[in-house]
């Protein structure tokens, strides 16, 4: 039997009909078309899926939709300003550290959790963060570097 | 004579991804991404048993679901075989934990899922052979009729006289290595979506490497033309040699399609990833390699034993047997001789690992050759440039080098790393290795491309190459608009459509930037001479002194008198008379007598140097830095050059130190991104890069292949290891376990091992 829930994501309430056992990435990519959080492996192994929650990085593969009622949720979707892309978004695009793209919504939220609670991170705090988060074509190395020169600019301009 | 880089405007400057906006706000679409008009989603229902006779199958109860709209089994494709030993769906026997009996389609996954379990199969377990040593038993059950000894494929080389060089040699060595099976563990999972509703016409998605290969394997299974068979590929969540033909799932997805007039959706789950993943399976190499005293190569005698499971896919796996190329391919030997075996098992079937298990070629190849350095007190780097091949050179299997840096990059790589003041000086359990290798820029083949110059003076670019991430579509638009004068940004890339591609093989054997990218510079010469015969009659001047450059033309010294690009195009296209400005290209290699795979117009030359710590009592190995040089021939756009050092060093850490498919009864127990243990960003170690160029004379601007050269010079890593322990370890990947072992055996050899006084 379906339950009808009200999910705040990206700013905006969405009423839907979801079944119980139905997880917050599939409400998202299917009922409400953010396809931005990948379905991946499904068992919070690879951080694809990852969208931020009261403004904690979590899995929505391991969090169930109807759990989601009363929260902000923000996906890749929603990061992006009236006054262009997000530091974190530029800052991948110019330091190269994307490459096939599917991990990349994922790392760019958890490292987006990361800097807006500790916006000036060493790298071992970095690795920590994107540590969950599965990247085969990068070998970490540019996203780490990414995280690292968005932090700086963020800090810059403040 | 080609010009210095800084001459370029456009290419050997970084060049952030074309596609980059896309990929960071999530707007890229993946196939799993898709939802189609009335699409249905897809079941697979496979075999528990690694060996057995299938006595029944009954689907009523599935059929008569409610949402349930196409159940298939061996009947709905009679005949019909996707490798030369292998049917589409199991008919009477299954062969391997997961084999494909039977599918579902249903209005929801949900219901798939509820469909699939209601399907009753009934089975006669056989006994079933999970090694190779078994496989080969006397007695051993025949896996597959008509090949009695359970070889799925057998094939000798010799060039050379073997027996004579051996003779001649003064030291010889042989060693025996083993790889346990790996998995490219893809980003995205395998994931299709199929629409064969319209008689005739196969429409489909899905992450791949080669549309083209897709066309003609789908095509001549299904019985239609491949032109009838229309490929959409998107992005691709990681490719790494895995995805240029189509997998069981892809077949069962159209005739999923084709019975129920719907598209059809079919995503693989994390255990069936580890089902269909063909990767790398357990393989076994023996060398034999014969020497002088001064380090001189004579002669190499090789044996290689692969598991490929239960089916060989013959599609790819031809490749096995040509892996002797990469023997003499960047060392002089005056003979070599080669024998592949691959061998049936109840495992998976298998396929290869990302660089196509050249790595593990390398790695086997490459230790030994340590190890004959220190049985003749020479430093492993002395070896390597004693025998290592130079520019212009033509090596025992033929292949010819136009340019090559490898001397070159030997010698950047041990300078950066301070080789010298490290090797045999470090202290215990700390330690330092090289590696070296080279790679193919393709085979001798061919691509097409087509440019169109709009009225405003934009490019449109239709390539036929698929980008993986690797970032070959932005090195097109480099490449096309260094040709025009004009700027990346004014190049759109049309891909992804093989009704509107022009031909092309697909972005695999690191064939894209060398051969694609030709053709795209012809394409673009092509316009560019249309361009350059509007512009002189305006200008006056022959088209020979006109300089393209900021998009505009101007004769040569006058840049006040340039037109802009947009002035030549409009006024001519709206002219009575006048044209459009359209440019086609094909770039095929030139005639040569040899063998298509018995070499190729180009190779990317390298050598890396790691450094280790070893943890003496966990085993634990960290890997602290890798200096890498290579020579990519030129560098189109550095910062996508440095992007796949960077992938290829760490998936080769992945394949040398922790990798590995635990397998028990043809079951893999770590199924999981977490079990099967990848490298993540604690792992990740400090990569110094330099890129070497050699400006070679067929490549594009000079360019050559990067997108697999790094990693086969990755067995750097285990060379380091071996030294830090002082003994070699020769089963991979080096997990903790074997590292401890070898420190263990180390201590029971007590310098009976040669290996002992030699680190």
């Amino acid at each position: 039997m379906k339950k009808m829930i009200v999910l705040n994501v990206n700013g905006e309430t969405h009423e839907v009909a979801v079944n119980p056992w139905k997880t917050l990435v599939d409400v998202l990519r299917n009922d409400l078309r953010l396809t931005g959080a990948k379905r991946a492996c499904e068992m919070g192994t690879c951080g694809a899926c990852t969208v931020i929650m009261d403004g904690q990085a979590i899995l929505s593969c391991l969090t169930l939709a109807v759990e989601c009622e009363g929260h902000l949720i923000t996906t890749i979707e929603g990061i992006e300003g009236p006054d262009g892309l997000h530091s974190l978004q530029k800052s991948f695009i110019e330091n190269g550290a994307v490459q096939c793209g599917f991990c990349t919504p994922g790392i760019i939220m958890t490292a987006k959790a990361l800097l807006d609670e500790n916006p000036n991170p060493d790298d071992i705090e970095i690795k920590d963060a994107l540590s969950g988060n599965y990247c085969r074509c990068t070998g970490h190395i540019k996203t780490i570097e990414a995280v690292r020169m968005a932090a700086q600019t963020d800090r810059e301009g403040d | 004579m080609p010009i210095k880089a800084k001459e370029y405007g456009v290419i050997g400057k970084r060049q952030p991804k074309k596609d980059g906006l896309l990929k960071t706000t999530g707007r890229s679409q993946f196939t799993d991404d898709i939802i189609l008009p009335g699409m249905l989603y897809g079941k697979i229902i496979r075999s528990p048993l690694a060996r057995g006779k299938i006595i029944k199958i009954d689907t009523k109860r599935a059929e008569r679901l409610a949402g349930v709209k196409a159940v298939i089994t061996q009947k709905d494709c009679p005949g019909i075989m996707t490798d030369l030993d292998r049917q589409l769906l199991c008919n009477d026997t299954v062969n391997f934990v997961g084999d494909e009996v039977a599918a579902v389609a249903a209005i929801d996954d949900d219901t798939a899922a509820e469909a699939a379990a209601l399907i009753k199969i009934e089975y006669k377990p056989l006994e079933a052979l999970f090694s190779i040593e078994k496989a080969n038993d006397k007695g051993a059950p025949v896996i597959h009729s008509g090949h009695e000894n359970n070889y799925a494929d057998e094939f000798d080389y010799e060039i050379g006289n073997v027996d004579e060089a051996f003779s001649v040699s003064e030291y010889v060595r042989v060693g025996e290595y083993a790889f346990n099976p790996n998995h490219n563990c893809y980003a995205e999972h395998h994931v299709v979506i199929a629409d064969y509703s319209i008689p005739g016409k196969l429409s489909i998605w899905m992450p791949n490497q080669s549309p083209l290969f897709i066309q003609k394997s789908m095509g001549g299974i299904l019985g239609i033309s491949e032109g009838n068979v229309r490929v959409f590929n998107l992005n691709t969540g990681g490719a790494f040699s895995g995805r240029i033909g189509p997998r069981k799932h892809d077949f069962i997805a159209a005739l999923l399609s084709k019975k129920s007039l719907r598209p059809v959706k079919i995503r693989c789950t994390a255990d069936e990833e580890f089902i269909v993943y063909s990767g790398g399976g357990y393989s076994r190499y023996i060398i034999k390699t014969g020497v002088m005293k001064d380090g001189t190569i004579k002669a190499t005698d090789a044996t290689y034993l692969f598991d490929c499971g239960a089916y060989w896919i013959s599609g790819v796996n031809f490749l096995h047997r040509l892996k002797y190329h990469l023997f003499p391919q960047i060392y002089h030997m005056n003979a070599l001789r080669w024998k592949e075996r691959a061998i049936y098992t109840n495992n998976p079937p298998n396929m290869y690992p990302h660089g196509a298990g050249f790595l593990q070629l390398k790695l086997a190849q490459e230790t030994e050759l340590d190890l004959i350095a220190q049985d003749l007190g020479m430093d492993p780097v002395e070896i390597r440039l004693k025998n290592a091949v130079s520019k212009g050179d033509t090596n025992l299997t033929r292949a010819h080098y136009a340019s090559c840096g490898l001397k070159e990059c030997i010698q950047k790589t041990t300078k950066i790393s301070l080789w010298k003041k490290k090797y045999g000086k470090l202290p215990p359990y700390k330690g330092i290795g090289i590696g070296c290798g080279a790679m193919n820029s393709g085979g001798y083949d061919r691509s097409a491309a087509l440019v169109k110059i709009g009225e405003d003076g934009r490019c449109s670019l239709f390539i036929g190459l698929p980008d993986m991430g690797q970032g070959s579509h932005t090195t097109m638009a480099m490449i096309a608009a260094e040709t025009l004068g004009i700027a990346t940004e004014d190049v759109d890339i049309v891909a992804g459509d093989t009704d509107a591609a022009p031909f092309d093989i697909g972005a695999f054997a690191q064939r894209g930037t060398f051969f694609t990218g030709n053709a795209v510079k012809v394409a673009c010469l092509d316009a560019k001479k249309q361009l350059a015969a509007v512009a002189s009659k305006k200008l006056g001047v022959k088209p020979s002194m006109l300089i393209f450059r900021d998009r505009k033309i101007f004769p040569k010294g006058k840049p006040g008198k340039a037109l802009t690009l947009k002035d030549v195009i409009s006024s001519d296209m709206n002219s009575m008379g006048g044209s459009c400005i359209m440019g086609r290209g094909f770039y095929n290699s030139p005639a040569k007598t040899m063998e298509p795979w018995e070499s190729t117009l180009a190779y990317s030359f390298g050598a890396q140097v790691a450094e280790v710590e070893v943890d003496q009592e966990t085993g634990i190995v960290t890997l602290i830095r890798v200096t890498v040089a290579h020579d990519v021939g030129f560098a189109i756009n550095p910062m996508a050059v440095e992007g796949q050092i960077d992938g290829q060093v760490f998936s080769g850490m992945g394949q040398i130190m922790t990798e590995e498919c635990i397998m028990e009864r043809g079951v893999v127990l770590n199924p999981s991104f977490l079990d099967y243990r990848l490298p993540r960003t604690f792992e990740v170690p400090e990569i110094d890069y330099s890129i070497v160029e050699t400006i070679d004379p067929y490549g594009p601007f000079g360019a050559k292949e990067v997108g697999e050269g790094p990693l086969v010079c990755t067995m750097a890593i285990a060379n380091a290891v071996s030294n830090a322990i002082g003994y070699p370890v020769k089963e991979y990947p080096i997990t903790p376990e074997r590292v401890l072992q070898a420190i263990q055996n180390k201590k029971k050899a007590k310098g009976n091992e040669p290996l002992d006084r030699l680190f």
